[in-house]
């Protein structure tokens, strides 16, 4: 029986091996035909041409690498005489140009050594040097061309000092930077004894400093603490230094030149998805894709073959550009997330597209977009956890030899890895004959998407989970956004967008299943569909806590951002009420917009419209309550 | 819905009937209304997809975020543009008097002499001063500064870069000390007082402005490319040429539709950048140049788009050429942003116009010498 048994088992799983195997040969076959059909198409006067240009660039590149793109060249203009000491310095610096005090002058010269000189209506100048050495400046620009001429004046000295012989005398102050952890439990205890010691301090201070830096974390030896950081400053607690420069080399802590090379890493995807764009746009044009769809290969062993050429180059230029800027394997790691997020957008997005135009600006959004949200965040590496939320974070931190660890991978991916997943089986749900080839209205075509992936109840809820990430990413780039506007107008706007945005993401799978009759119209239904899919959002948020608590601890940013702690107050009930009322409103709105939806496309506009603003008025009540 | 598929339908209507020549009609005047009648089409087209919607957002979203990148930046480095912000710093150590008296003359900074070294660490470790200068003279005679910050992130960004002002000012009075003491051979140009003064003036004119002047004509190309590609492609080229019209004529129509729109675009950035309160100078002067970019960079599109053989070669060498001209245009007197910058701030020289002259003619030729080249084109080649 137990032979029987293992037989159905082995049989079964050589089954199951034999369809891989048909599955990855379709996909690889599909990949072929891609990669040789492109390389086919690439003809010999676009290779010449583009060779042509690749030269004109680099030459022209070695020249600017020296000189600089010159776009500030010349933009002031400084009146100064020539025998003023002030007129090299306009000479020497390249956003000004020198014109004579004569050819400004209202009178033409004489001795306008005055408090003002006279400058003439019409004259174009920005700046002006009176023959007695002081500076002013006139119109609108001319404080931020003063503020220029000063930093000019500034670089103009530099110069100047380093051609002296007497560097000591050139350079009069040296200064070394020092990062220290504020140690406050070792200065508390110590107060009197360090006066004690402070005069044999010098003294001894050498011998100490081991002890000192040994037992000064325990706060237990005050003065060993103290005398150890006076004289040994690299044995700090974990503090690091620079080596001593004069006060023009010291710069804040910004990672500039790692994220210069960060950014190298996105500049290739936004060239990748041009030919990925094309290559699935193609499939549409004079119903070519047909060919394909009747073929034994599934849509998806289809779109996996037509992708994996491009993902596969684009993990290999990361790859050698990683290898170029000598960066460790998590740089590649941290890429792929983005490659696939920027292919799957694409996909979607050509899936979409009524045009070539068209499809032209949905990949130059998708390439602006991805690009600022991912290069943004990067550039607080240093600064604040939340710059965690884009994985190129992860590429600044391997590249200035900072460990990653798996918490935080995790953190930063996970959301891009879930949005490509969900824009490929989006755009897949459309990969058919009658969305491909037929002009819809997108909007149509986008619920058409979302119903192909609801086959049954329990897919609500988990589409809820997965429109997360999406959520996430509308609200923050909103917040982003909306930065400028002045806060009066920009706070409730963003209460209500937050809002409008996950109502979206939990009534927009139950509008398209109403739409397309996967569920019967009734008010019952509604409610266990609004309920199913509140419910699944407020699991999928509290997942998203679990894993920001887990694996970043010391986010606590995070959590002011995402929903008030749980751990508020020590009473039960008010624990529980803390916990739950966000349940209880999820469910609400969700039953809302569901009811709407289920008596069609008006029925789901006030359903929704409802929903937002029920949504908004609690944000607005915990908000106060806070407050 | 339905609503949108009964509108397509009703653009569908509007677009390019093939006129009939009116009998009383002059060849001329005909020929003059089948081309506004392509050039609407092809605006039409951009209107019903709200291409041109998603065009305006994408610059205004370029715009934004460089400007949020930008401003944040700035008050990351500049601590003055950040009111109120004010740090003290302990200063100890064997020589102190011009670290303090300049430090203490410098906006946002106290500092405070500890005449004991200890105090002033333990003070920096309680927090009751953010950063401690021990300052000692070294055998050279320099100023030996041992700087310790905290590790805060943010804050120690701001209060490093207040450290740094402050020590550049430390330097520039020991140096004229020593350029007074004759160890200098030339004494350092005097520095002008600081002022208050808008920190972004110079991103807004030399980095936003050209950003808005050369992005719509950058994605009037792309439009035009895309245009003309799918119609080679999709086989709506041929119904076209059964218009009265030759097929220069109807390129003609669908490239000055096509590159009137960055002007125009450039004209609402203008407005937008004069009610945000920054003045340009010259802002016909700039229309025109956008124009003229625009006229070239569109003709240079239709080449290409009539040249290469599919989208995906048409839009490569596109982009690389639009992108290579902006590099490859360091090599001239002047970078066109540069010429773009001079121009709104009012400083344009004789290049800056002799340049601007040149854009216009050499639209203008390129116009020419591919309606030329069109002509000689055969049209069942494409």
């Amino acid at each position: 029986m137990s032979g029987g048994r293992l037989r159905r088992i082995v049989a079964s799983a050589r089954r199951l091996a034999r369809q891989c195997r048909d599955v990855v040969a379709r996909t690889s076959r599909i990949a072929r035909w891609e990669v040789s059909r492109s390389a086919g198409t690439v003809d010999r006067k676009t290779v010449l041409a583009l060779v042509v240009m690749a030269l004109a660039i680099g030459t022209a590149g070695v020249s600017v690498s020296d000189s600089g793109l010159g776009l500030e060249r010349e933009m002031y203009v400084a009146g100064v005489d020539e025998e003023s000491r002030y007129y090299d310095v306009a000479v020497e610096s390249e956003q000004f140009r020198a014109v004579p005090l004569d050819d400004i002058e209202a009178d033409g010269g004489g001795d306008s050594t005055a408090e003002t000189a006279t400058i003439r209506g019409d004259a174009n100048v920005d700046v002006v040097v009176t023959r007695d050495g002081r500076v002013g400046h006139v119109g609108d620009n001319g404080a931020a061309a003063y503020d220029a001429f000063r930093s000019a004046v500034e670089d103009y000295n530099a110069e100047l000092m380093d051609d002296e012989a007497d560097q000591a005398a050139a350079y009069p102050v040296l200064v070394s930077l020092e990062y220290q952890e504020r140690d406050p439990d070792g200065s508390t205890d110590s107060g009197a004894d360090d006066g004690n010691d402070a005069g044999s301090g010098d003294g001894t201070g050498g011998s100490t400093d081991g002890d000192g830096s040994a037992t000064g974390g325990g706060g237990s030896s005050g003065t060993g603490d103290g005398d150890g950081r006076m004289q040994v400053p690299n044995v700090g607690d974990g503090g690091t230094s620079t080596s001593a420069g004069t006060p023009g080399s010291i710069a804040p802590p910004f990672p500039f030149e790692s994220l210069v090379l960060a950014f190298l890493f996105v500049v290739p995807m936004n060239f990748v998805i041009q030919a990925y764009g094309s290559t699935i746009m193609d499939e549409r044009v004079k119903r070519r894709g047909e060919l394909l769809l009747v073929s034994p290969a599934s849509r998806y062993e289809i779109v996996g073959g037509k992708t994996l050429p491009y993902l596969l180059g684009l993990v290999g230029i990361v790859a050698a550009i990683t290898y170029a800027i000598e960066g460790g394997p998590i740089a590649v790691a941290a890429t792929l997330p983005i490659a696939l997020v920027f292919l799957a957008a694409t996909f979607a997005g050509a899936m979409l597209a009524r045009s070539f135009k068209e499809l032209t600006f949905v990949t130059v959004t998708i390439s602006v977009v991805l690009t600022t949200y991912t290069f943004i965040p990067a550039i607080f590496t240093d600064v604040n956890p939340i710059a965690l939320i884009s994985p190129l974070t992860l590429v600044v931190m391997d590249l200035q030899d900072e460990s990653v660890r798996l918490g935080e991978y995790l953190f930063s991916t996970a959301p891009f890895y879930l949005s490509a997943v969900v824009l490929f089986l989006l755009g897949i749900g459309v990969y058919r004959e009658e969305d491909m080839f037929a002009q819809k209205p997108i909007p149509t075509k986008v619920i058409d998407a979302i119903a192909s992936r609801i086959h049954s109840r329990w897919s609500v809820p988990l589409l809820s989970v997965l429109f997360i990430p999406f959520v996430f990413a509308g609200q923050l780039l909103a917040v982003a956004l909306l930065f400028a506007v002045p806060e009066t107008v920009a706070v409730p706007v963003i209460i209500i967008i937050a809002a409008a945005i996950e109502e979206v993401a939990k009534s927009i799978h139950v509008y398209a299943g109403f739409a397309r009759s996967r569920f019967d119209a009734t008010l019952k239904t509604g409610v266990v569909l609004g309920v199913l899919s509140g419910a699944g959002f407020f699991v999928g948020e509290k997942i998203t806590h679990i894993v920001q608590f887990v694996g970043l601890p010391e986010l606590t940013v995070g959590a002011a951002a995402f929903g008030p702690a749980p751990s508020v107050s020590s009473e039960p009930v008010l624990y529980l009420a803390v916990l739950l009322a966000p349940l209880v409103l999820h469910v609400l709105t969700a039953v809302c917009s569901a009811i709407g939806a289920s008596s069609g496309r008006n029925g789901y506009a006030i359903g929704f419209l409802v929903a937002t603003l029920v949504h908004a008025g609690y944000n607005l009540g915990v908000l106060a309550l806070v407050a | 819905m339905s609503r949108d598929r009964g509108r397509e339908r009703e653009s569908i209507q509007r677009g390019p009937n093939p006129p009939v020549r009116p009998d009383g009609g002059t060849e001329s005047r005909s020929t003059w209304g089948a081309r506004w009648a392509v050039a609407r089409r092809e605006l039409a087209s951009l209107r019903s997809e709200k291409t041109i919607i998603l065009a305006l957002s994408i610059q205004l979203f370029i715009a934004a975020f460089s400007s949020f990148l930008v401003v944040g930046l700035v008050s990351l480095y500049d601590p003055g543009s950040v009111d109120g912000y004010q740090t003290e710093i302990a200063v100890t150590g064997d020589d102190t008097d011009t670290l303090l008296r300049v430090a203490n003359g410098q906006d946002g900074v106290t500092a405070e002499r500890y005449a004991d070294r200890e105090r002033a660490y333990d003070a920096f470790d309680d927090g009751s001063v953010s950063a401690v200068l021990d300052a000692d003279r070294n055998p050279d005679g320099q100023l030996s500064v041992r700087a310790i910050v905290p590790e805060e992130g943010l804050r120690t960004t701001l209060l490093v870069v207040q450290i740094r002002n402050t020590l550049e000012n430390v330097e520039r009075v020991e140096r004229q000390r020593n350029a007074d003491d004759g160890r200098l051979e030339r004494s350092p140009v005097p520095v002008p007082e600081s002022i208050q003064a808008s920190p972004y003036v110079g991103f807004t004119y030399t980095i936003l402005l050209p950003l808005l002047c050369f992005l719509p004509v950058f994605i009037s190309g792309s439009i035009v490319v895309d245009s003309l590609i799918e119609e080679r492609q999709r086989g709506t080229l041929e119904l076209l040429r059964v218009a009265p019209l030759s097929l220069a004529e109807i390129v003609d129509a669908k490239l000055v539709a096509t590159a009137a729109l960055a002007p125009l675009q450039a004209i609402a950035w203008f407005l937008l950048l004069a009610v945000n309160g920054t003045a340009i100078a010259a802002p016909v002067a700039l229309v025109v140049l956008v124009a003229a970019l625009s006229l070239l960079v569109v003709t240079v599109g239709v080449a290409v788009a009539l040249w290469a053989p599919d989208r995906r070669q048409a839009q490569l060498l596109y982009s690389m050429a639009t992108v290579g001209a902006l590099v490859v245009a360091t090599v001239l007197p002047e970078h066109p942003a540069n010429t773009v910058a001079k121009f709104a701030l009012g400083n344009p020289t004789a290049a800056t116009w002799g340049l601007l002259a040149a854009y216009c003619l050499v639209a203008m030729g390129a116009f020419l010498a591919l309606r030329r080249g069109i002509g000689g084109l055969e049209p069942d080649a494409l």
